[in-house]
């Protein structure tokens, strides 16, 4: 009886139910569609935020202090410790070889220099040349080459020409070739294809100028060449100083402020298999000897603080979906018990109790709940898709967990949207409402 | 005139007969409206919240004199700052000058770093410091001191460290160790007045650095003005921070625009949906007012007039509800409030009233069939 009711309720009234059942559907496919983007959105921005640069820096343990001022060390060359860019191809062995998106490794020289035919003012006759690479590949120990430098660590480096090519020259009578940090450039009035000589002690080397890079940092006042050169210059073959490393992290939280020695072993394994920025310096400075890391707070706390927020946003945003879902629903079930006081007032004067015709509105509605769900996950998803590819050029992917969710939360939204509706329910007389008002 | 009583009449009647219609509609668009003019205010509030989030990450700006030769840093009298001082304006979160000193702590070269530390504090303000920061930028006795360095010169909160440069000394008690993650890591930080003292410097100065708030292109300004304004030094703004801010704020932005925009759509339809069925009760009022004489055109303008009462009600107050409701989510989002903004009032009243007029829509279909057919029901 109780299922002929409902299915005759469906088919004398298919438009009004359509109607609801399109309503939950828009309502529960919008908030599917942010909740997918909510849940992707951290991963998304992430990567946006490797923008800002490396997130690590990579120093030898034995080193001395540095003696760095606007990112110039003024230590000597022969001062300090190096460490073996042989080692870097470890970088992509470790557990979070994935994470790692680039790294770069840096030797400061301290030079004098000339430019082939003028002669330059005292003022200017010393400079640093800073070895580095742009695009190098990296032989990893798997057989496969990682092509990286301060193309990936430092994206926002723009250079008028073209960078100078990676390693020494394979030819004898070829230059080496080197970019010259704009301000320098512009003090000294070096331009693209002009020669330069560097001299550090008694090495010598030309460099053609392929270029005129834009940092807006320290490295604009000083000379860039590939490692390989630097390490020439200053006499340590196959060594650099320092190391700037980008790796894609999970925001710093409560839990990864944490010192490792303290947690229990299962505390210790969740830490170890997220990945923080504590625990990827962790685990590179078990794996490679003689390094420390930093993690370069500066950045590491800013994209914390902003992916927090966008987060929280983004959670609102789907709250409000779920708000104006939550309203359509409400409004259309108050319609319908309004519309049929005189079918309640039958059924009661023929005996059925308050709770049976609350029943038999709630499994109608949560039946429309079902139907709704399903067919606005769907569109949820296709939403989902549109917006990811026109934000992030990428859509985001689709999570099957989401449906069950979403289906309680349709539940949800039609009992809380049906509740006023159904007190009214009980406050109709048999007897007024058959009568007709 | 009397037919305009009547219609003014009619509408009353209309407005408080029914009322437990009326407050199901009125509750669906005063919700609504809430619900849009909260997101259009936080909306409209996110770039510049999320700007202010930026210089969380430090100086933006950076003023410096033109480099001298090779390593020797070059100076600028510290009337400079004086200078920028008067043209600070409410966008200057902090600016501190900075010089740069090799000094020797117990037989160890050290970078003293002279600065304003009451400034650096607000500038830097994700520094980890282990003690307490240097509050008075006057404080002559105390230092702060960086991880590696202290790690180094085996130094801890409350430890003393003496400090020579040249034949010139001083002694300073350390106040705190910072862990900056950068280069502050290996260094002394004091005020400035004791580097001068110790470098044998009085009044001079390496770099200013200043965090502004703003757009990439409020910041560029800004970093032109004061070009202009200090003749012979070089203002360059920390592209690493200004670019990346630019791209990350666009993309926030995007997706913010596209999901608001998806939300307000999805309210309108939904308040349009109970709007349509209210309406759709109205129909044997309609049948009635025709069959003793009504002529269309008045009898659907009764109702569009209404439908708009209702709209601009439901705006108003909707837009009241949403004013409470931005505010909670702005402490949640962003731990501060939204600044109302006063162009989400007529763009909430007008949604409200449109997607009101748009329900009342259909009744006009209700012109061409005959009355008696509408009576009868169906």
């Amino acid at each position: 009886m109780f299922f002929r009711i409902v299915a005759d309720s469906f088919a004398r009234r298919p438009r009004r139910k359509l109607l609801t059942a399109a309503a939950l559907a828009l309502g529960i496919g919008v908030t599917t569609a942010t909740l997918t983007v909510a849940l992707d959105v951290g991963d998304r921005l992430e990567r946006e935020f490797r923008a800002l640069g490396a997130n690590l820096l990579v120093t030898p343990q034995a080193d001395t202090l540095p003696l760095e001022v606007g990112g110039v060390d003024y230590r000597p060359v022969t001062e300090g410790a190096y460490l073996p860019t042989a080692d870097l191809g470890k970088l992509r062995t470790i557990f979070w070889r994935n994470n790692i998106m680039g790294f770069a490794p840096f030797l400061d020289v301290p030079v004098e220099w000339r430019i082939s035919g003028r002669i330059l003012p005292d003022s200017l006759a010393r400079t640093t040349l800073v070895g580095t690479w742009y695009r190098h590949d990296v032989p990893v120990s798997d057989g496969t080459i990682f092509t990286t430098g301060v193309a990936s660590t430092n994206p926002w480096w723009r250079v008028e020409g073209r960078w100078f090519a990676d390693g020494v020259p394979a030819t004898q009578n070829a230059e080496a070739e080197c970019v010259v940090g704009s301000s320098l450039a512009q003090r000294a009035s070096v331009r693209v294809g002009d020669v330069l000589t560097v001299q550090s002690g008694d090495r010598t080397q030309t460099l053609d100028v392929t270029g005129i890079v834009s940092t807006g940092a320290r490295e604009d006042d000083s000379i860039l060449a590939p490692l390989e050169i630097a390490d020439t210059l200053a006499g340590q073959p196959g060594r650099y100083r320092s190391l700037l490393v980008s790796a894609l992290t999970k925001p710093e939280d409560a839990f990864s402020q944490r010192d490792p020695s303290t947690m229990t072993p299962a505390e210790y394994d969740r830490w170890f298999c997220t990945p923080y920025i504590s625990s990827i310096s962790h685990e590179l400075q078990e794996q490679i000897p003689g390094i420390e890391v930093h993690a370069i707070r500066q950045v590491a706390e800013g994209e914390g603080r902003l992916l927090g927020r966008v987060s929280s946003l983004m959670w609102l945003v789907t709250f409000a979906a779920l708000l104006a879902a939550g309203l359509a629903v409400a409004a259309t079930s108050a319609t319908t018990v309004l519309e049929r006081r005189a079918e309640i007032g039958l059924m009661k004067a023929i005996g059925a109790g308050n709770h049976m015709v609350s029943a038999l509105f709630l499994s109608e509605q949560l039946l429309l709940a079902f139907v709704g769900g399903v067919s606005g996950y769907a569109l949820g998803i296709v939403l989902a898709r549109l917006l990811g590819q026109q934000v992030f050029g990428l859509a985001p992917s689709s999570r099957m967990i989401l449906l069950p969710i979403v289906l309680a939360l349709a539940g949800v939204v039609v009992f809380l949207g049906s509740f006023v509706s159904l007190r009214s329910v009980a406050r109709i007389e048999p007897a007024a409402s058959l009568h007709g008002e | 005139m009397a037919q305009r009583s009547m219609f003014w009449r009619i509408l009353r009647q209309l407005l408080s007969a029914s009322r437990s219609r009326l407050g199901v509609a009125l509750l669906a668009l005063v919700s609504g409206a809430a619900v849009c003019s909260a997101l259009l205010g936080l909306y409209l509030d996110a770039q510049s919240k999320f700007t202010r989030e930026f210089r969380t990450l430090g100086a933006n700006l950076v003023v410096s004199p033109p480099p001298l030769a090779g390593s020797e840093p070059a100076l600028v009298d510290a009337a400079v700052m004086d200078r920028i001082e008067s043209r600070r304006t409410a966008n200057v979160l902090a600016a501190a000058p900075f010089l740069y000193v090799v000094g020797d702590a117990s037989g160890r070269p050290v970078i003293v770093a002279g600065t304003w530390l009451d400034e650096v504090a607000r500038m830097d303000s994700w520094w980890k410091v282990d003690g307490r920061w240097v509050v008075s930028r006057d404080d002559g006795s105390e230092c702060m001191v960086g991880r590696v360095a202290a790690r180094q010169l085996g130094l801890a909160a409350g430890s003393q460290l003496d400090l020579r440069a040249g034949d010139r000394s001083v002694s300073l008690v350390v106040a705190g160790i910072v862990n900056s993650g950068g280069s502050e890591d290996n260094q002394v930080l004091v005020n400035l007045s004791v580097a001068q003292q110790l470098a044998n410097l009085a009044g001079r100065i390496g770099v200013v650095e200043l965090s502004v708030v703003g757009s990439t292109g409020q910041v560029n300004g800004f970093a032109s003005q004061l070009a202009s304004a200090l003749p012979g030094l070089e203002v360059r703004p920390v592209r690493q921070l200004t670019e990346a801010e630019g791209a990350i704020l666009g993309r926030i932005r995007g997706l913010l625009f596209w999901t608001v925009l998806l939300i307000l759509v999805l309210t309108a339809l939904c308040v349009l949906a109970s709007m349509a069925a209210l309406a759709m009760e109205r129909r044997r009022d309609v049948g009635m007012m025709k069959a003793i004489g009504g002529s269309m055109s008045r009898v659907v303008g009764l109702f569009f007039a209404e439908a708009g009462a209702l709209g601009l009600v439901g705006g108003l107050l909707g837009y009241i509800v949403g004013l409470g409701l931005a505010e909670w989510a702005g402490e949640q989002v962003f731990g501060m409030a939204v600044t109302p903004r006063w162009q989400v009032l007529p763009l909430t009243v007008a949604l409200s009233i449109g997607v009101a007029l748009a329900g009342a829509f259909p009744l006009r279909l209700l012109g061409n069939i005959r009355p008696a057919e509408i009576l009868r029901g169906e």
